[in-house]
């Protein structure tokens, strides 16, 4: 009898401590750096479809979560369009990702052409690929390389102050990737809005 | 008969794993706990004491504002990060201010910790508090690299704002939210820090 009151009073214990800890938030995991990024469809601002595998570069896709309204995303609005310039005759395209339920496809596209943004934008409708991807801030940066393996997830440089940029992680990881050499930094967190996911 | 001492034997080896592996993770438990209060204890010291309440945000840097969340072991502590460029930051300071009146003489201690530029420290920022009769203390966060500071607060926060962390007296998060604050749910964790010992 006292060995089941010790069995008892065990895993009693045992739960109570392992329910015990701080209540998590909830946020979608990102993938780890080095695992295979599914293909995926989304519809563009004019509501055509496309997909990861269509629009990628020879050497890869920086897909970048974007956003109307938010003032860090637009701080960066001058700095995504000379990525994408610069590194699409290198064989890696860029390509925006609005995931913002609070921001309709027309919005985006006046949005983009006021901006003048050239690269490709698509509407994550439901956040399903926001979700996919662990992602909760604009911007938020993605570089996958040719064969979909994720290379480097995080922020494209270190201030939305363009005077007060020291470092250029994005950048950074495209220039190893291409030189076929490993990435130091993977992965970088900065101050973001957050995305307004779908209810 | 063979068969059944077998079978008694076994269930007494079976039981004795059951018992053994509990136990086990009891005592890993509580090796754990015991080196957290460890370490609480050698920060004891250098434990921040929150500024009193006034509607001008002052700046600091990340190691000042790492040493403003170490509790001393008397008061739970609630912490939003903000901006006032940040549109669910503005929605939801209201409440909060709402949280920090009713629950900052229960024993909450409550900072808004700033993201606004360190331009904006005499301006914008304490406009908005005025604004909204805010009267907890405001700290601006004046860092050239954000990422220290983001990881050292929570390693599951990549700096998405508004986000909320509440602690307990030892220093422990307790609830954290990332996106506007969902009042109710808030409310109720702070319940349960202020509404009984803890």
């Amino acid at each position: 009898m006292k060995k089941l009151h010790l069995i008892s009073l065990s895993i009693v214990l045992c739960m109570f401590a392992l329910t015990a800890g701080a209540r998590t938030a909830d946020v979608p995991e990102p993938p780890a750096i080095g695992a295979t990024i599914l293909d995926f469809t989304l519809p563009d601002v004019d509501g055509k479809d496309h997909s990861l595998n269509s629009l990628k570069g020879k050497h890869g896709t920086v897909l970048i979560f974007i956003a109307v309204q938010c003032p860090v995303s637009n701080a960066y609005n001058e700095r995504m369009e000379k990525i994408a310039q610069d590194y699409q005759a290198r064989g890696v395209n860029v390509v925006g990702i609005n995931a913002n339920a609070t921001e309709s496809a027309a919005e985006v596209k006046a949005h983009a052409a006021a901006r003048h943004l050239t690269f490709p934008i698509l509407k994550d409708n439901g956040n399903k690929l926001a979700d996919s991807l662990g992602a909760t801030r604009t911007p938020e940066a993605y570089f996958i390389d040719a064969g979909n393996k994720l290379i480097y997830h995080g922020r494209v440089d270190n201030s939305r102050d363009t005077a007060q940029v020291n470092s250029s992680e994005l950048r950074d990881a495209l220039e190893a990737n291409l030189a076929g050499k490993p990435v130091a930094k993977t992965t970088a967190s900065a101050f973001g809005c957050s995305i307004k996911r779908a209810d | 008969m063979l068969s059944f001492k077998i079978l008694t034997a076994r269930v007494k080896l079976a039981t004795m794993f059951i018992v053994g592996l509990a136990c086990f993770s009891v005592l890993l438990l509580n090796v754990a706990a015991a080196a957290q209060s460890t370490a609480r204890a050698a920060t004891q010291g250098r434990t921040g004491r929150v500024a009193k309440p006034t509607v001008n945000a002052r700046a600091v840097n990340g190691e000042e504002l790492q040493a403003l969340l170490k509790r001393d072991g008397k008061r739970p502590l609630l912490v939003n990060y903000w901006a006032t460029w940040c549109d669910p930051c503005r929605d939801e300071f209201p409440d909060l201010v709402k949280i920090d009146n009713d629950y900052r003489g229960k024993g909450l201690d409550f900072i808004a910790v700033s993201l606004d530029d360190v331009a904006d420290l005499k301006t914008t920022v304490p406009k908005f508090l005025r604004e909204l009769k805010a009267t907890m203390p405001v700290y601006l966060l004046n860092v050239s690299d954000p990422e220290p500071i983001i990881s050292a607060v929570d390693r599951q926060w990549g700096g998405a704002m508004p986000a909320t962390f509440l602690y307990n007296n030892q220093g422990e998060v307790v609830y954290k939210h990332f996106g506007r604050i969902k009042t109710d749910e808030l409310r109720a964790a702070i319940e349960k820090l202020v509404g009984s010992k803890q």
